[in-house]
């Protein structure tokens, strides 16, 4: 049920988009067509499931006050969560270079469709925020820090796929010239928000 | 000062602006600029972080290896932030500020414009005009932060820098300018703006 | 030099990662002191605002040496408090020890399963106890101090923090000054069915000693405060209600 309730809340009420803005150039950038929304969604689905349960094993075992006591009592008191942000970024980067090089190799035909897609990952803020928001939150175990990725990654998918399909429709209407592209998407999403407002609070 | 410098120094701040033109570094602008004190400080940092990454990157440019650059980059972005968090931290005077800023800290990272600039101008160029280039980034995107927060705080809550403007006047708050998603219908507006009077920038 | 080849992308890669996490380490271990220093005062300066002595801005523009001083001559004792209302230890008023967010974060836990805890009391020599409350609030941890007079109901004074609460909505508990001084004379009751402090949406009920309003429109923060305030108090509730003058 707790999982459940996680599962729920990090899709609709904490989603990444509409709650944190996190993820948003990327977001804007690559949301002109349903096909390459899709990509890039699962992309960052994918990513937020190896990086954020890999970065909350570094946070509990190497990072946070006191992590490193299982070297011994002499490293006890050592505090290297000045670190965090590097390291975490630094996994994020080396992940993504590895899933392009294993993607390229074994799965030629979903490369060709994504691969342009997985460089922007590193810079995505969503993954770098999932990994900063686990450490904040302080999950009891792995299998929540998976949920919630899985969870905050399907809330991003669902919100670029959402925002490419009013794009597609939108490229028929007669906006005015100076709101053309970027301009009505900023509006539009900014509409989204609003009406995913409505979920806050929501609790299972 | 040569044309080229110039030129440098004054595109990205209206016709390649990082926000509205480029569309960089959208997550922060929208976290930060609900009151106009905390979008000072965020355009203060970001503006020293872009610089100083930019030059450093700048002067590494023809030692970085292709295929890890992307790392590189990041590993001394993030040393810049923490850099700056560190010694905001240490002072007495600064230290608040610190506190206001903390939390968009992490962000600064993934800011788009600080990863942007380093590929687009500091691997290419020289030391000097990358230093200008990533200051001149900086402060564009803060001029927009800054227009954002200003319209933000003084209708949201009446407010300028803390200070009874409007409210001192009888007006009632209106809540909605407070919620994230009017950032994005503000800078939905700017866009306008900005394209109404720059025809060349305008999409089809 | 072929800049690409693996040897170099290998040791280039190596030697920079060193680089930084030396110069950060190196910074930040020097830096290390003087933060903790601003961090102790922070924290003193919310539980004096909390006490009613002075504003925490003033606080903040008198200067760190100035808040240390004053604490240390206003503080009668600061005791740390076990489960069942017992003295479980104390922290040195001479060196203005204080338990600061971290501390209150990892007490958090025991205040909850109500094992194992050991939370703070600051007494000070007017007879004002300040005691912390932690949890969680929309976006990120709230925390802050509630001070009660000698009675131990009757409270003198708050002040509350929080990491990432909205400016202008969440963020009213900390910046509003208005919010903060309802507290103000309202009382404890541990006889109350229903919590012993309430923060209630719409507005507290007319004459209830026990609740205050909510912030409108930051329903999702009062309610954390409101539960962070009454898990606490729970926790306190063995000493509070001992009536330590006997």
């Amino acid at each position: 049920m707790e999982y459940i309730n996680l599962f729920v809340k990090s899709i609709f009420v904490d989603n990444m988009i509409f709650a944190y803005f996190l993820g948003m150039c990327s977001y804007l950038a690559v949301s002109k067509n349903v096909k390459t929304a899709n990509g890039l969604g699962i992309a960052v689905i994918a990513m937020l499931l190896i990086t954020l349960p890999l970065n909350y094993l570094l946070n509990k075992f190497v990072l946070q006050p006191g992590a490193l006591s299982w070297l011994g009592d002499k490293f006890a008191g050592v505090d290297l969560s000045f670190l965090s942000f590097i390291l975490f970024i630094a996994v994020i980067a080396a992940f993504t270079q590895v899933v392009e090089m294993v993607v390229e190799k074994f799965l030629p035909a979903l490369y060709s469709s994504l691969g342009i897609y997985l460089p922007l990952i590193a810079v995505n803020c969503a993954i770098l925020g999932g990994s900063l928001f686990m450490q904040q939150r302080e999950f009891g175990n792995i299998g929540e820090a998976a949920v919630y990725a899985f969870g905050s990654g399907i809330g991003w998918w669902l919100a670029i796929v959402a925002l490419a399909a009013i794009r597609e429709k939108l490229s028929y209407s007669n906006v005015p010239a100076g709101l053309k592209g970027i301009g009505i998407t900023f509006i539009t999403v900014g509409l989204m928000g609003i009406a995913f407002m409505a979920f806050m609070g929501i609790s299972l | 000062m040569n044309a080229k410098l110039k030129e440098t120094i004054l595109n990205p701040i209206l016709k390649g602006n990082p926000i509205t033109v480029l569309v960089l570094g959208i997550c922060s602008s929208l976290a930060v600029t609900v009151e106009l004190k905390g979008a000072l400080v965020m355009a203060l940092s970001v503006i020293v972080v872009t610089g100083m990454s930019s030059l450093i990157c700048s002067l590494l440019r023809k030692t970085i290896p292709n295929r890890v650059r992307i790392i590189i980059q990041l590993v001394v972005v993030a040393m810049m932030v923490i850099l700056v968090d560190q010694v905001l931290k240490s002072f007495e005077a600064t230290f608040p500020l610190d506190k206001q800023l903390s939390v968009y800290i992490g962000l600064i990272i993934t800011n788009c414009i600080v990863m942007g600039r380093i590929e687009a101008f500091a691997l290419g160029n020289k030391p000097i005009p990358s230093l200008l280039d990533g200051l001149a980034n900086g402060v564009g995107y803060g001029l927009i932060l800054i227009i954002v927060a200003f319209f933000r705080e003084l209708f949201g809550s009446g407010t300028l820098f803390g200070i009874p403007v409007l409210s001192a006047l009888g007006y009632t708050n209106n809540g909605l300018m407070i919620l994230p998603p009017m950032a994005l219908i503000l800078i939905g507006c700017i866009i306008w703006v900005q394209r109404s009077i720059q025809k060349d920038l305008q999409e089809n | 030099m072929n800049t690409n080849s693996n040897v170099y992308t290998v040791i280039y890669t190596t030697v920079v990662c060193v680089l930084v996490a030396a110069i950060l380490a190196f910074v930040s271990s020097s830096l290390k002191p003087k933060q903790d220093a601003n961090e102790k005062a922070e924290t003193i300066s919310q539980i004096l605002t909390a006490a009613q002595f002075g504003e925490k801005s003033e606080w903040q523009a008198k200067g760190n040496a100035a808040v240390l001083d004053f604490y240390k001559q206003n503080i009668a004792e600061a005791v740390l408090i076990d489960a069942s209302g017992n003295r479980a230890g104390e922290l040195s008023a001479a060196d203005a020890a204080v338990y600061g967010k971290s501390e209150l974060k990892a007490q958090n836990y025991n205040v909850k399963d109500g094992k194992d805890m050991k939370v703070p009391v600051y007494i000070f020599k007017n007879g004002v106890s300040v005691i912390p409350v932690y949890g969680a609030g929309l976006w990120g941890p709230v925390w802050g101090y509630i001070a009660l007079q000698s009675d131990l109901k009757t409270i003198a004074g708050a002040y509350f923090d929080h990491e990432s609460e909205t400016p202008g909505l969440g963020g009213k508990i900390k910046d509003d000054p208005a919010f903060r001084a309802q507290f103000k004379g309202k009382t404890v009751d541990f006889n109350d069915s229903k919590a012993a402090f309430s923060i209630v949406k719409g507005g507290a009920p007319a004459g209830k000693a026990n609740a205050i309003d909510a912030i409108s429109g930051a329903t999702m923060t009062s309610r954390g405060l409101d539960e962070a305030i009454n898990v606490w108090l729970g926790a306190y509730k063995a000493y509070l209600t001992k009536n330590p003058e006997e």
